[in-house]
């Protein structure tokens, strides 16, 4: 009985990452034309992902310990497991791959080459899946590269010179990243072999000989998991990405890569360096002014964007860094901010992609100009979008709201006023670039001449009904967390209860 | 040792009345049988963990040709096998195939190289090496008239080469008395004459391995030669020279030497990982990027080669064999996979690749894959080398130069892996193919480089092999 019992909590991990990768390779060979085996298969991949997430969320909630270990190089196993930090990511991109699957079955009917798309797009969170599970640094660096390499053809997927383009620039930026995070890892390898993550860091006992070696690591993995979480000068290739379909662009923003980045500095901070250590090797304020730079960058270049997508792209540059500049302050709440907000930013920046491309797919804009009077062609999804950016804006009691209010009583809990300063001002900036969005879209005069190019008409919402409900979902969710941010079971509470176990002395 | 050459002779007794296709049956189940053979001869070894030798003819130390068996040479010759049995398999099932010529060369080949992997004798070592060269010169011939001058330029430089060797050697004789390696290796002294003659012993092997600087004329043979030559050619030819050198290095020479000399070799192979890889950047043609490439990985061997000689570190060795295999294994499967689009493509330049993951996708995928493994993502089996090769190289400061070297070697491999396959994703301009692709064929392609990414599967294994085999 008890054998057994092993057996099922270490298969667990692997079978998480099974769930979406044996669809993957079924959907390649899946005919171009047999749709409906398709969409069966994504579907059947996602919700046994989401049965096998909410299996484990429950064994861990009940103590269990979900571990997996293949032995890989010496003193580097592959080791999958679930501790609480992961099982944050992990829910979140099941549940958003779900929502952004079904809206891109939506998106790409009657496209070409549909097979390859959904093949990589699973194989993409197969990888996503196994970094937010991976257990030591060397399992986090193999799905990392594992990641960039199955999104890529995802970024290019459009085929055209500008594509290409843009999936070019991806990878020199993220194989370098990728390069960077080997060579660190390598390197702290060689000190300390590789154990698994820790809460409160492995690393302690090697601060007094290797002071510098581990100062040197710390920057190489950060400009590795960097380039990424999209920090500045390493963010350059997230807006050319935009070109991708916009399905991707969600993919991209909230479920997997920039968030893997994003995630890859909580726990190399917190799991293999510690905050106690990182603090005293001082690498915690350069990221901390690096974030900052980056949150108020990000901002102002958005808000010179006329393209929609170029805007929202910008807008994530600026605020997945609260999540590395929560790390980086260094105490409870705003650790607490910074996990939370890995979760909050994805359900609103995804809401606001699906929004953006029903509006390109329905009515056929793609600048900020042509919003006018949006409100009243496509009521539901301007709602969706209104919700998400208001959120991001941080206005209670949506999500963003409740991210900022820790983020901000963190910083001033740490003694640093001056970044409680940028983020009032990165505030002021998001309302400066979402709501003349938000009033064109309500109060603007439609278009005299029409839409420029109209589709799903003849359906019975304002557009394709799997274009608007994952946008729908999500903004719901949006509310749902702001609003029962008190529960223990919501993402704030699961957010609390790991960042104690880091602060635990 | 004796299955290949037995195959062979078969072969070509019988070949004139078999058809092509049956020859090679024959020939990969000769390879086969050796890969068996091989299997069995390394878990042998790996248990015992001894050193067998082999006196043939039954004659006294120094005067028998006598083999020696050790966990290298085993893993080696069962890598050898692998190789034949699935370049073997492609040759004869895809359609693309091979000439009838092809197979009793190939066994030839296969021969050789064992002879080469199980010999401890200079001489021998000479033998292995010109039958070797004489095989592979052959084999480039295959493909035509075109091939023909790249193929004489072969031969010129590896006669060449294989006489610069040969003067080394009679030097080391006429001072020593003896090339047998183990009688040789507590004899030797740091003296003008053995300097010179291991001078000129390297320079050859330099050249005959195409390890930069003198790799000049690698690109040219391997590009010419018909598509599963050119993989036996960079997978396997090119090792056995390297293996002479660094039995040359790490036993005959005296211990001193080597650490002066190694230096010198793993700044040739950083050398060698840039100039190359720019090289596979720069040019024109598909079957020439896969070649440049050889080159710049040879210069990851090269570096190890010459780190392990300087620090005598254990590590450098597990590494090195580790490259050498993984590199084979990828390299097999890029040319195989180069070699098909292009047949399919109907032409031999890089930019006439747009398109290929929708015309060529299986094949394709093969280049990407292998590609992967020489830029070394992992868990591929060029990452579990670098993943080596780097450990030493970071755990102390002043060896961290040689890991920027490193660091650039894999920046340049993914920006020529990687130049082609972004242009496979083309949708706006396809090449349309030129004939309809072969499927079985794209798939045997792929099959090695599905290999070198299972490598990492057996990775703490060989590692461990290659560990207890160390000097």
């Amino acid at each position: 009985m008890f054998g057994n019992f092993l057996v099922w909590t270490s298969l667990l991990p692997v079978l998480m990452i099974l769930s979406s990768l044996i669809p993957g390779l079924l959907i390649f060979a899946t005919p171009e034309a047999a749709s409906a085996r398709r969409t069966f298969l994504n579907l059947l991949g996602v919700t046994t992902k989401l049965g096998l997430v909410v299996l484990m969320l429950i064994g861990v909630a009940n103590g269990l310990e979900f571990r997996f270990v293949l032995p890989f190089l010496p003193g580097a196993p592959l080791v999958l497991q679930g501790d609480a930090l992961s099982l944050q990511f992990v829910s979140l991109s099941s549940v958003l791959w779900m929502a952004t699957t079904i809206y891109a079955i939506g998106y790409l009917q009657g496209s070409a080459l549909r097979s390859r798309f959904f093949g990589y797009f699973s194989l993409c969170v197969s990888a996503t899946v196994g970094l937010a599970l991976a257990g030591n640094l060397v399992t986090f660096l193999l799905f990392y590269e594992l990641l960039t390499l199955a999104t890529f053809p995802l970024v290019v997927h459009r085929g055209n010179p500008e594509s290409l383009r843009a999936g070019r620039s991806y990878l020199t930026y993220t194989l370098s990243g990728g390069s960077l995070l080997l060579m660190g890892t390598a390197l702290l390898h060689s000190l300390t072999s590789t154990p698994d993550f820790e809460p409160g860091g492995y690393l302690m006992a090697f601060s007094g000989d290797h002071g510098f070696a581990l100062q040197v690591a710390f920057v190489l993995m950060i400009a590795g998991v960097g380039v990424k979480a999209a920090l500045i000068p390493l963010h350059r290739w997230l807006p050319r990405a935009m070109v991708a379909p916009a399905p991707v662009s969600a993919l991209l923003h909230a479920v997997a890569v920039v968030k893997a980045g994003a995630f890859g500095i909580i726990r190399i901070v917190y799991d293999v360096y510690g905050i106690n250590l990182s603090t005293e090797l001082g690498l915690t304020l350069p990221l901390m002014w690096l974030a900052a730079a980056t949150i108020i960058y990000g901002s102002l270049v958005a808000l010179r964007q006329n393209d929609i997508k170029r805007r929202l792209a910008y807008s994530t540059v600026s605020q997945v860094s609260y999540i590395a500049l929560g790390v980086a302050i260094a105490g409870p709440l705003a650790a607490t901010g910074a996990i939370v907000h890995l979760v909050h930013q994805g359900v609103m920046k995804i809401t606001l992609f699906f929004c953006a491309g029903s509006f390109t797919e329905t009515v056929g804009i793609h600048k900020v100009q042509q919003m006018d009077g949006l409100g009243k062609r496509m009521p539901w999804t301007m709602a969706a979008f209104t919700i998400a950016a208001l959120g991001m804006i941080g206005v209670p009691p949506i999500a963003g709201f409740i991210s900022k209010w820790y983020l901000g009583l963190g910083a001033l809990q740490q003694g640093y006023p001056e970044i409680l300063a940028v983020l009032v001002l990165s505030s002021l900036l998001n309302a400066g670039y979402f709501l003349p969005m938000i009033y064109r879209g309500w109060f603007g005069p439609p278009p005299s001449v029409g839409w420029p190019s109209e589709s799903f008409l003849q359906h019975r919402f304002e557009t394709h009904w799997m274009l608007l409900f994952p946008a729908l979902f999500t903004a719901a969710l949006s509310i749902l967390f702001g609003l029962f941010s008190g529960s223990v079971y919501s993402p704030l509470g699961w957010s609390e209860f790991i960042v104690s176990q880091e602060f635990e002395p | 040792m004796t299955v290949p050459f037995l195959c062979a002779l078969t072969v070509l007794l019988t070949g004139p009345r078999l058809r092509t296709r049956h020859s090679g049956m024959l020939a990969v189940g000769g390879a086969l049988v050796s890969c068996l053979a091989a299997w069995l001869a390394l878990t042998q070894i790996a248990a015992s963990g001894a050193v067998e030798l082999l006196h043939l003819g039954g004659w006294e130390t120094g005067l028998a040709i006598r083999l020696r068996l050790t966990p290298l040479s085993a893993l080696l010759v069962l890598f050898t096998a692998v190789m034949h049995v699935l370049i073997g398999l492609y040759a004869a099932f895809s359609r693309q195939g091979a000439a009838r010529d092809f197979w009793p060369l190939s066994c030839f080949l296969h021969g050789s190289l064992v002879a080469l992997w199980l010999s401890a004798d200079l001489f021998n070592l000479y033998i292995t090496l010109e039958l070797l060269g004489l095989t592979a010169v052959a084999m480039v011939a295959l493909s035509g008239p075109s091939a023909y001058k790249p193929a004489a330029n072969y031969l010129i430089l590896s006669l060449t080469a294989s006489l610069f060797y040969l003067m080394g050697v009679a030097l080391l004789y006429g001072h020593y008395g003896a090339l047998d390696v183990i009688v040789l290796a507590p004899l030797t002294v740091d003296d003008t004459l053995t300097r010179l003659a291991l001078l000129l012993m390297t320079a050859g092997l330099m050249l005959k391995a195409a390890l930069w600087p003198l790799h000049l004329w690698l690109p040219a043979a391997h590009a010419s030669a018909p598509t599963a030559v050119s993989a036996l050619l960079s997978g396997l030819v090119v090792k056995g020279p390297l293996f002479i050198l660094w039995l040359l290095w790490s036993e005959v020479a005296p211990p001193a030497l080597g650490q002066e000399v190694g230096p010198l070799l793993a700044i040739a192979g950083v050398l060698a990982l840039l100039a190359g890889g720019w090289a596979a950047l720069r040019t024109p043609l598909i079957k020439a990027l896969v070649a440049y490439s050889t080159v710049a990985q040879l210069g990851y061997a090269l570096m190890a080669l010459g780190l392990l000689l300087t620090w005598q570190l254990p590590q450098m060795h597990i590494a090195l064999w580790l490259f050498v295999i993984a590199h084979g294994l990828a390299k097999a499967s890029l040319f195989l996979a180069a070699g098909e689009m292009q047949h399919t493509l109907g032409t031999r330049r890089v930019v006439s690749l747009r398109g290929a993951t929708q015309t060529v996708p299986v094949a394709m995928f093969a280049f990407a894959v292998a590609g992967g493994s020489l830029i070394g993502l992992p868990p591929s089996g060029g990452f579990l080398a670098k993943w080596v090769l780097l450990e030493p190289l970071l755990s102390q400061p002043q060896n961290w130069p040689w890991a920027i070297g490193v660091l650039l070697g894999t920046v340049v491999a993914a920006a020529y892996v990687f130049r082609v396959v972004v242009l496979s994703f083309d949708r706006a301009t396809i090449t349309p193919p030129d004939t309809r692709p072969d499927r079985l064929g794209h798939w045997l392609a792929l099959l090695p480089a599905l290999m070198v990414w299972g490598m990492t599967l057996v990775g703490e294994q060989l590692i461990r092999l290659l560990a207890g085999g160390s000097i």
